[in-house]
């Protein structure tokens, strides 16, 4: 049976979850209804009752919008991090937090960080395994879009090789991510610093020309401006990483002697494996310190899956509680129309007839209340994701996945048996007591 | 065909000791009309409640073959709805349904083949009693009279054997309650329905075999009429 399952493609099992959630409810449903035809009824007291119905409907969108909504932000924020540090195998920098190194390098948040000198940087860039070694220079800025110095080769893998314009071939030029308002031919002077702490003219003789524009990569990188690390060195007074004779080159190989030092390497390695190699290698106490962006990302989401376990957890109570009193004002509803229902009995409807009725008022709000409240959940994740990306740079998009069409079942599942209980109740009133109210 | 109605030594109690009403022997021929009248209080909706299965007795309440009091409530409810019609002293009607709904009521539950031959017969009943033309109207802005016609009208849609009225004609003007009498009598003698019709209204009794007088929860009169 479990061969069975774990045979079937994910889309099958996740069609046959999403019935077999609501399946109980399905029988319920089908049970009670049987050989009945209820809906005249329900029409007529939802009609009676259409104010209250549409405030339990309204309400029950809410919540259930909400907690899908949540949910689906919640994985595409962790989808978006994920794919921004894609790029980012391996990450060698000074001894320190892997995480305030991988927020600054991958997610460009300006810190201060110690730096690697030349004869590190070659010891990486000229490991038999390591077949890109990109020094990143941070620490300058134009307006909001940070300056970073790095290499021809890693600007165009970010962009995965799709630059208008054309690529940087002197130290005078630079690539703008896809957001930076700055046009081809433009030119720029990069400032010390970032934000209001940016000392505008530091580099006030630097003159530098936007020679072509990089597609959008969904990262924050699409706010910064790229240029070859020679000119961030150059920029700062600097050695430009090459010997005198070789002073007009841009880009590797660099010369340790003159290699003024950079905070961190991006590696690439020739091999899969080797990445893991290269990792224990450059990991050593003082020296420097090696990682994977992306399994400090996967230690950060272990963290926030607890979160998600609570929200999700959260999420399910309140809309429990929201259908709970959804359910505690049908009963009172169905007080309303007591004498209705003793009516029926009296003229011998059966008690599942009055049940189905009752029941069907019952399901009818719910799962209108669910269906809006996945169309609202679709709009607030679409809406939320959109907050996120204006906010940090990092394409995040929440369309709602199975795991919300489950949810959402079993949400459904649950509360269509729960309010079988107002009806049970409701038939245990007298029928002439119904009648003399 | 109507049903023949013999009841023995019926007590129906009202909680603390107190008895609502007391029987201790009555026999009505099938498809006789019957009246039951006696002051406010006296205990004329229970009997017709307890007529139909709606109350818990002691005694016996034997309609034809079926020793009602011994049957589970489901059983009864079954039993009222292939025998009993009833009439209630204020309608109680669906006001979101149209008059041909509200009449045809029962066949919500009944099962699928029989109920087409049900609105049939509501709708039948319905011109019977000249609301043939306002069939599709909700009731909801049906007159009074209207109301107890389209409620007399669903109680005869099953063509059940017995026909239990409360108070069919009060709240009525004169003409409108001597033409529901009519009705209602004519109905009743044409399919040889067992009719028990609680009222104050002699044009009603009047009209009725017998006509029984209920007080402080006790048979005191049983009386044949002249018609
Ligand atoms: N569940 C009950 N418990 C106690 N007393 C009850 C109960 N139901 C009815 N009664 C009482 O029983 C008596 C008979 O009630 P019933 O409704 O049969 O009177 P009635 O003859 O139909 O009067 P009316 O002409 O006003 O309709 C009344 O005094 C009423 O208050
Ligand atoms: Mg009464």
């Amino acid at each position: 049976m479990s061969d069975l399952w774990y045979s079937l493609p994910a889309l099958a099992q996740d069609i046959a979850l999403t019935f077999a959630l609501l399946l109980p409810a399905l029988l319920v449903g089908a049970l009670v209804l049987r050989g009945f035809a209820p809906w005249p009824l329900t029409r007529a007291i939802l009609w009676r009752f259409r104010g209250a119905s549409v405030m339990f409907v309204l309400l029950i969108a809410i919540s259930v919008g909400m907690g899908i909504g949540l949910l689906a932000q919640e994985r595409g924020l962790r989808r978006g991090t994920a794919q921004a540090a894609d790029k980012f195998d391996l990450v060698v920098s000074a001894p320190g937090s892997e995480l305030s190194v991988m927020l600054a390098a991958v997610f460009l948040q300006p810190t201060d960080m110690p730096l690697l000198d030349g004869a590190t940087y070659d010891e990486i860039a000229s490991h038999e395994n390591v077949s890109v070694a990109a020094p990143l220079a941070f620490g300058d800025s134009y307006g909001d879009a940070p300056v970073i110095g790095t290499t021809a080769e890693f600007a165009r893998d970010l962009a995965d090789d799709r630059i208008e314009g054309r690529m940087w071939q002197a130290s005078d030029e630079a690539l703008a991510g896809a957001l930076v308002p700055l046009g081809v031919g433009e030119s720029f002077t990069p400032a010390h610093g970032h934000g209001d702490a940016a000392e505008g003219d530091a580099h006030g003789d630097a003159h530098l020309r936007i020679v072509g524009r990089m597609a959008p990569t969904g990262t924050p990188w699409d706010r910064a401006i790229l240029l070859p690390v020679e000119a961030v060195w150059e920029v700062h007074g600097l050695a430009n990483g090459h010997a005198p004779e070789r002073a007009g080159q841009i880009g590797p190989p660099f010369d340790p002697d003159y290699f003024p030092g950079t905070p961190a390497v991006v590696v690439r390695a020739e091999a899969l494996w080797a990445n893991y190699a290269l990792r224990s290698e450059f990991t050593r106490d003082r020296e420097t310190m090696a990682f994977f962006p992306g399994a400090v990302l996967a230690g950060l989401y272990a963290v926030l899956g607890d979160i998600r376990q609570v929200m999700s957890l959260m999420a399910l109570v309140t809309q429990g509680l929201v259908a709970a009193s959804v359910l505690l004002g049908l009963f009172i509803l169905s007080r309303l129309f007591r004498r209705q229902i003793a009516l029926l009995r009296a003229l011998g409807a059966p008690a599942r007839f009055v049940f189905a009725v009752v029941w069907s008022f019952g399901a009818a709000l719910l799962v209108a209340g669910a269906g809006l409240g996945l169309l609202t959940g679709v709009a607030a994740a679409s809406v939320l994701s959109r907050v996120v990306t204006a906010r940090t740079d990092i394409l995040v998009t929440a369309p709602i996945g199975w795991s919300e069409i489950h949810f959402l079942a079993g949400f459904v599942s649950l509360t269509l048996l729960l309010s079988l209980l107002p009806a049970a109740i409701v038939l245990r009133q007298q029928v002439v007591d119904g009648l003399r109210a | 065909m109507g049903l023949p109605l013999t009841i023995s030594e019926l007590v129906v109690p009202g909680g603390k000791g107190r008895v609502l009403l007391s029987l201790p022997k009555l026999e009505l021929p099938a498809g006789a009309l019957v009246g039951v009248r006696g002051p406010s209080g006296a205990g004329k909706s229970t009997l017709l409640y307890a007529l139909a299965g709606l109350l818990e007795a002691e005694g016996s309440i034997r309609w034809g073959e079926t020793e009602l009091l011994r049957l589970g409530a489901e059983r009864r409810t079954r039993f009222r709805a292939d025998n009993i019609g009833m009439i209630f002293q204020d309608f109680l009607l669906f006001e979101e349904l149209d008059a041909g709904a509200n009449a045809a009521l029962t066949a919500l539950f009944r099962p699928r083949r029989e109920r087409a031959a049900m609105r049939l017969r509501a709708s039948k009943r319905l011109s019977a009693l000249g609301l043939g033309d306002h069939a599709g109207r909700h009731v909801s802005s049906f007159s009074g009279g209207e109301r107890q016609r389209v409620a007399i009208a669903r109680a005869m849609a099953a063509e059940a054997p017995v026909l239990l009225a409360d108070e069919p004609t009060a709240s009525l003007d004169r003409a409108s309650a001597d033409r529901l009498i009519d009705d209602l009598v004519h109905l009743a003698r044409d399919s040889g329905t067992t009719l028990i019709a609680v009222s104050h209204d002699r044009h009603l009794t009047d009209r009725m075999d017998r006509v029984l007088t209920i007080t402080d929860g006790a048979l005191l009169g049983d009386e044949a009429t002249a018609a």
